[in-house]
């Protein structure tokens, strides 16, 4: 069960330049990993960014055993929700099969759970602040 | 002589029964206001049926008969006092009647899907499906998230399959009805659908269908369980395909006018039929999947194929169970779910042969027989054949079929054995003889829900001579719910 702390690597579109005054900080714990190998892509995420690509930051986790964390600090205190995927085969994108469904794991944060599409904004937000904030996400 | 064997049915068992007390008649009992088919709408026992010998009797097992008949239905039709909203959603629960040595052994077990255990767990219908709203807060991340696993069953390889038609097969085991899980038959496509007709050349090759919106995919798939090609094909509109069928060098795909409009659950609500569309038919080359061409029949609505061969001029021929409108809309099934069907609530199939000529449109050959889950040789699929076997037949006062039926296309001809009210007749298949060579070396194996006995049995006929009625039957002293697809193995 040994936490890997990330080392957090460049995500596309994810660093907004946000005011530091009284900063927030987040460590996203994500536990339940089925497979120890490929890499956590996730994404933080705030209402406006939720529905589209544009994360306010992210983190790109290798995976060795069945748990990894994230910490993102600087965070404007607020509701936040996380999308994130295993890439498994580290081939860069989120797999599907020739429908469109995936066929890697994929979860959100407050572990929530779509109805035929992504989970919803108001199922998966969540409040970050103070500066040690934790947020636990179950693979399924 | 077949005057004695429907001497024997009408009489013999019917006594022999009323002397029996069993499992099936306590099961039975609780449900007293109940018209007396019910007993094939109630659930079966939550932890489904442990091994246990069916009785032989009536007349004697044919030698050289010996395998699995597998089958599936939906066997959860009601939580608590609360019925399921159609009849294509209940959960399914997959048989095995092992035959060796002239004794049978059923036995019986759920699949365990999410949705069973979510369920289950919640006492009360959760998922959505085909026509179930289902409950809000039940998550759908999959298509496997509301897979009830309950159309049908197929083996490949030694590896058994309990199908549905919008999401993963499931893998059993063949043995113990253990549940494994999903079946991934390649990484890439995992959660993909697969209908639950798949058709099996008689070298083992395995060709199927996978609907989702106007999307389809065609598996193309080794005996060995290998996947040798998928492809994708596009239908221009959402409609509803259950059934296909296939000839030794094309895939022959009917697509109904009965269209879906919307994806909000329950789908069953948002299906509308257009037969100014007519019955389209696309055929697909099996050497070039690139290779289609449509062609255009008469409106008609259909679930089940028997299957299709071609002629030496390239006509081809497919036999269906057609009807003229859809049936099994919205609300499908329940009626007879909560015990309140009418005789109003009937409908009738016309076992047709559509005829696609070299060029030009297609036309049909009724023949007015009431048939439904018609069967044909497994080793005649797809090739020019005869003989399709039907559960035939309706009764004054209770739904279901009540013969079986062998119709010849090469005579015009049907052979029926009729078994009456008491009997409640699901689909037969075929099963060659061993060293059989011609369609007939067969027999026919299929189960029956005995209404005065309250008791499952086992039949066989010989495929030749069914109005002779059955060469032997298996009984069990108790009950369980009409299903739809099976397998032998």
């Amino acid at each position: 069960m040994a936490s890997i702390i990330s080392k957090l690597t460049s995500v596309a579109a994810m660093a907004l330049a946000m005011p530091v005054m009284s900063a927030a900080a987040l460590t996203v714990t994500v536990e339940g990993i089925q497979t120890a190998e490929g890499t956590i892509i996730l994404g933080l995420f705030n209402e406006e960014t939720y529905e589209g690509e544009g994360a306010v930051n992210g983190a790109n986790v290798v995976v060795e055993g069945d748990t990894i964390s994230a910490r993102f600090e600087g965070l404007v205190p607020g509701e936040y929700a996380v999308r994130l995927y295993h890439d498994v085969n580290d081939d860069g994108e989120m797999n599907t099969n020739p429908f469109g469904m995936p066929t890697e794991p994929y979860a959100f944060s407050n572990n929530a759970k779509g109805r035929f599409g992504p989970a919803s904004w108001e199922d998966a937000k969540f409040t970050v602040s103070s500066d040690d904030d934790v947020h636990t996400i179950t693979m399924k | 002589m077949s005057f004695s064997r429907r001497g024997f049915l009408t009489t013999g068992l019917a006594v022999t029964a009323a002397a029996r007390t069993g499992l099936g008649k306590a099961m039975a009992e609780p449900h007293h206001n109940l018209p007396d088919w019910h007993v094939g709408y109630r659930n079966a026992p939550v932890n489904g049926f442990d091994p246990a010998p069916m009785q032989l009797v009536f007349g004697k097992a044919p030698s050289g008969l010996s395998g699995s008949l597998y089958r599936n239905g939906p066997a959860q039709l009601h939580h608590g006092k609360t019925p399921a909203s159609h009849w294509f959603d209940g959960d399914g629960l997959v048989h095995r009647i092992a035959i060796d040595d002239g004794k049978a052994v059923h036995s019986g077990r759920f699949v365990q899907t999410h949705k069973r255990k979510e369920e289950l767990k919640a006492g009360a219908f959760l998922a959505p499906g085909f026509g179930t709203v289902g409950d809000p807060s039940f998550a759908v991340m999959s298509p496997d998230d509301v897979n009830a696993a309950n159309t049908s069953v197929m083996m490949v390889n030694g590896e058994l399959l309990a199908l549905w038609e919008a999401g993963s097969a499931f893998s059993m085991d063949a043995e113990t009805l253990e549940t494994k899980g999903p079946k991934v038959w390649r990484a890439d496509l995992a959660s993909m659908p697969f209908l639950a007709h798949p058709k099996v050349e008689p070298d083992g090759r395995i060709w199927n269908l996978g609907m989702a919106g106007e999307h389809m995919a065609i598996y193309k798939i080794a005996a060995t369980g290998t996947v040798e090609d998928v492809a994708i094909a596009n239908t221009g509109k959402e409609y509803y395909i259950h059934d296909w069928a296939m000839t030794e060098r094309q895939l022959v795909i009917l697509v109904q006018p009965w269209i879906n409009t919307s994806p909000v659950p329950p789908f069953i609500d948002h299906f509308v039929w257009q037969p100014e569309d007519g019955l389209k038919i696309l055929i697909i080359d099996k050497d070039d999947l690139s290779s289609r061409r449509w062609v255009q029949a008469p409106p008609r609505a259909f679930y089940h194929t028997g299957s299709a061969w071609q002629e030496a001029d390239g006509t081809l021929r497919i036999d269906a169970a057609l009807y003229r409108e859809p049936i099994l809309g919205a609300g499908g099934g329940t009626a007879e779910i909560t015990g309140d069907w009418r005789q109003e609530d009937g409908f009738s199939a016309d076992f047709t042969q559509i005829v696609i000529p070299p060029e030009g449109d297609a036309y049909l050959i009724e023949t007015g027989l009431d048939g439904e889950f018609p069967q044909v040789n497994p080793d005649f699929q797809g090739l020019p054949r005869k003989l399709t076997a039907l559960a035939s037949g309706t009764v004054p006062g209770r739904p279901g079929a009540s013969a079986l039926s062998v119709h010849n296309w090469e005579r015009g001809e049907t052979d029926t054995f009729e078994f009456g009210y008491d009997r409640m007749v699901e689909e037969f298949l075929f099963v060659p003889k061993p060293g059989g060579l011609r369609e007939e070396d067969s027999w026919l194996i299929g189960p029956v829900l005995n209404l005065k006995a309250k008791a499952r049995e086992v039949c066989v006929f010989d495929a030749a001579h069914v109005s002779d009625g059955p060469i032997c039957i298996w009984r069990a002293d108790y009950t369980w719910p009409l299903g739809f697809h099976g397998t032998w193995a």
